[in-house]
């Protein structure tokens, strides 16, 4: 059963400072057992500019069994999958304790945007480009960042030539790999492989 | 052999001896269970078990029972790396590392019962006589730390529960989480008291459970070598390093590879399920009837099961080992395709294995008839009164047909390409090759010879020529004992020794069979001891242990083998084993 009357302290105590911290929590209807967690992207990385959805979902045995998170926005990041947006973050595993708090476990997600982790990865593609191109990735990130984390009424096409003139080389090689990163993206999974093969 | 004859009558007024029923299991006694130096573990002595280990700890550092458990679980239950770590890194690191913090003396902040103290769990505020702080200092309410103590426990982390503070590595004291889990869940604490109790088998590489299925309920502990083949007391032999049958001298490695082969194998070839073969003269197929690897067709050829080939028709032993047909000589034929020749070597190796394990497991059944015809001598008025010749030969033909039948996947492996390719050029391969299949070829004649007499019809025999056969089979019961022996240690020396990279250890060989392991003893005198202490006034509090299922899927010691048998088997005497013995005097001594 988890501890309803925590969480709801827990939700007023996150969303009091949240002006400063960048994160708040919302409510989903009426259930307490699951919620929306929102981050700002930490100012200096890709994800500058950007806000970041998470699903919360609190097992019954929450606080004294970690909370489950996933991004819904989605982001081009080592740690966070590419595909469904899972998280490969430690204190949301093993290292959690129930000390920590929502607040605390979303602080640490946005601690994660500015420090990635790419040897113990989440996405085995983003952590290869993270190691390998990081001037690429960076590219993407932020593109991806552009894309899907921010609320503007551009199309992808206009996007995608924004996107270019953040890289170092704005080839139509890389136009390519982006517009096809992003519109197969949106269909299936394999594509995006394929595509992603094909460009390193 | 003049000592054996002239001995006989002393043996021959044992009192048991005239219940074979009752003496059956005994009679059969093949190793002796006090000297072994492996100890069978038991649902009762489980906590005799690690008693000694905790107290050696305990001693040494002046901890508490608690926390000497705290740091032998997290070394694996090995004191002498307790000890090994105290040394080399110093009192503090060891307890850091293992999560031990120790106290001077308890000062529980204890302010007024009225005051009331915030949990940064519940986020509640709560009476200070309702929280409680481990000895690293985090201080909570108790209904968190009950629950936190619940989902860990669920999750099987009952040995290593941690305190709730982020980052705070203390391991839970053991009597905070006792009283807290069984105010609220009763069952929930005896499983905690039984993960504790059973971390002694689970985290500890000198304990394994005893692999039988059903389970029996006991764990095996050895003393100092891993690589051991043991008894437990239900019976049941096992490899201790790798949980599955014994099966030396073959190494762990080898025998899974070659399980997995047969499986592999015996999917697509189907000549695995023959069980029978053509006679070389009329074709019919033959059944083989004994354990003897002599058959007979109806037709009156004798041939040999080994290779098929048409041998002498009377039992003429010389020409069985004379043909030689452990030998595999590999095809020189350059266009033998690979594979072809892959599964030829393969069959070659798994006939001669499965036709030992076959004779094997018809040589259980023969012991029955043995005992008949013990009983049909017995029964007739004659000088001959000790059999015990022939229990001892039986068990010995039992012994070393197991050698034999598993010496030829170690041959597999040694020999072929998939384990030593690089490790011997083809030259030193087929020196290796050529003596180790001399010593099999020998040890298989002898025991195929065993096998014969111990199947002779003796008991519609004159006395004279039972006592022709006694003198054969004693004889043969020394020489296959010593070729096997010789055979590990060929394997040991010049066949594993030379090798540089690989290591493949190999259980020794004992002559008296696979050790069984002994019992722990139980104590239950008044013991003042800190343990039982805790552990009866836990039962007072609690209900009382019950070391059943774990989630962790460790076996049950609830069906365990009933204490009459363990009784009965620990009565035997502390004589060494003595081949040239009758049973009865070993089983007695
Ligand atoms: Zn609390
Ligand atoms: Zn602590
Ligand atoms: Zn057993
Ligand atoms: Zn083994
Ligand atoms: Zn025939
Ligand atoms: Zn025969
Ligand atoms: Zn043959």
């Amino acid at each position: 059963m988890v501890d309803f009357s925590r969480v709801q302290k827990e939700l007023v105590e996150c969303n009091r400072d949240k002006g400063i911290s960048g994160v708040s929590i919302t409510l989903h209807g009426d259930d307490l057992s699951h919620l929306s967690g929102t981050i700002t992207g930490p100012v200096g990385t890709p994800y500058e500019g950007g806000t970041f959805q998470i699903d919360i979902r609190l097992p019954d045995g929450y606080p004294f069994e970690p909370p489950k998170m996933q991004f819904l926005t989605k982001v081009w990041h080592p740690n966070i999958s590419s595909q469904n947006g899972a998280i490969c973050l430690d204190i949301l595993k093993d290292q959690w304790s129930p000390a920590l708090t929502l607040k605390t476990a979303l602080l640490s997600l946005q601690a994660l945007l500015s420090a990635p982790e790419p040897d113990d990865p989440q996405d085995a593609v983003v952590a290869q480009q993270y190691l390998r191109e990081y001037q690429t990735f960076v590219g993407t990130a932020r593109y991806w960042t552009e894309t899907f984390a921010k609320r503007t009424t551009m199309g992808t096409e206009e996007k995608v030539k924004r996107a270019c003139t953040w890289l170092p080389s704005s080839s139509s090689l890389t136009q390519f790999y982006l517009l096809g990163r992003l519109e197969i993206n949106m269909e299936t999974k394999e594509k995006t492989h394929d595509i992603l093969t094909l460009n390193y | 052999m003049g000592d054996f004859m002239g001995s006989d009558d002393e043996y021959y007024s044992d009192p048991d001896y005239s219940d074979p029923l009752e003496n059956d299991e005994e009679d059969l006694q093949w190793s002796t269970s006090s000297v072994s130096s492996s100890k069978v573990i038991t649902k009762e002595s489980l906590l005799e078990a690690q008693r000694e280990d905790l107290r050696r700890v305990m001693d040494l550092l002046k901890l508490s029972e608690q926390h000497a458990r705290t740091l032998l679980i997290h070394h694996r239950w090995d004191v002498e790396t307790v000890f090994a770590v105290l040394v080399e890194k110093g009192k503090e690191q060891l307890f850091g590392e293992a999560g031990v913090t120790v106290v001077e003396c308890k000062s529980y902040a204890s302010p007024k019962s009225s005051s009331m103290v915030t949990c940064d769990i519940c986020m509640d505020d709560i009476p200070a006589r309702e929280v409680t702080s481990m000895d690293c200092g985090h201080c909570f309410c108790n209904t968190c730390w009950t629950e936190h103590f619940i989902v860990k426990i669920n999750e099987g982390q009952s040995r290593r529960i941690r305190c709730m503070a982020h980052k705070c590595t203390a391991i839970c004291d053991e009597e905070v989480i006792r009283n807290l889990v069984s105010a609220r869940d009763a069952d929930m604490a005896e499983r905690f008291e039984r993960f504790l109790l059973e971390s002694y088998i689970e985290d500890n590489k000198r304990v394994k459970w005893c692999p039988s299925v059903p389970h029996c309920g006991n764990a095996i502990r050895v003393e100092d070598d891993e690589f051991c083949e043991v008894e437990c007391a239900c019976g049941l032999q096992f490899c201790f390093s790798c949980s599955s049958e014994a099966h030396s001298p073959c190494s762990c490695l080898m025998w899974e590879l070659w399980i997995k082969k047969c499986r592999d194998e015996s999917e697509t070839v189907n000549w695995i399920t023959v069980n029978t073969k053509p006679c070389p003269k009329c074709h019919k197929p033959v059944e083989k009837n004994g354990g003897c690897n002599l058959v007979s067709c109806i037709c009156g050829q004798a041939f040999c099961w080994l290779c098929g080939g048409a041998t002498g028709r009377d039992h003429t032993w010389s020409s069985i080992s004379g043909h030689s047909c452990g030998r595999y000589k590999e095809e020189r034929e350059k266009q033998a395709e690979r594979a072809k020749r892959d599964l030829y070597r393969y069959m070659h190796y798994h006939n001669r294995y499965k036709a030992h394990t076959d004779s094997f497991k018809l040589e259980t059944k023969l012991k029955e008839t043995i005992q008949e015809r013990i009983s049909v001598l017995e029964s007739r008025d004659s000088t001959l009164k000790d059999f015990s010749w022939l229990t001892n030969g039986l068990y010995r033909l039992f012994r070393s047909r197991r050698v034999l039948s598993y010496s030829y996947p170690f041959a597999f492996y040694m020999f072929g390409d998939d384990l030593f390719k690089d490790e011997m050029t083809l030259e030193v391969r087929e020196i290796k090759q050529n003596l180790f299949e001399d010593q099999q070829q020998q040890l298989e004649a002898n025991v195929e010879k065993l096998s014969k007499f111990v199947e002779e019809q003796f008991d519609q025999y004159p006395d004279e020529k039972v006592m022709e056969i006694r003198m054969q089979v004693i004889n043969l019961t020394v020489i296959t004992d010593k070729l096997c022996k010789k055979m590990y240690e060929c394997i040991e020396n010049d066949l594993l020794g030379s090798l540089q990279l690989a290591t493949h250890n190999i259980a020794p060989y004992k002559s008296k069979g696979v050790e069984r392991a002994s019992e722990l003893p139980v104590l239950r005198t008044n013991c003042s001891d800190s343990y039982l202490q805790s552990s009866s006034s836990r039962s007072a509090s609690g209900g009382t242990v019950e070391l059943g299922l774990s989630s962790s899927g460790s076996p049950n010691f609830e069906s365990g083998c009933p204490s009459r048998k363990r009784a009965k088997r620990e009565a035997l005497g502390a004589a060494l084993f003595d081949l040239n013995l009758p049973a009865e005097v070993i089983d007695k001594s």
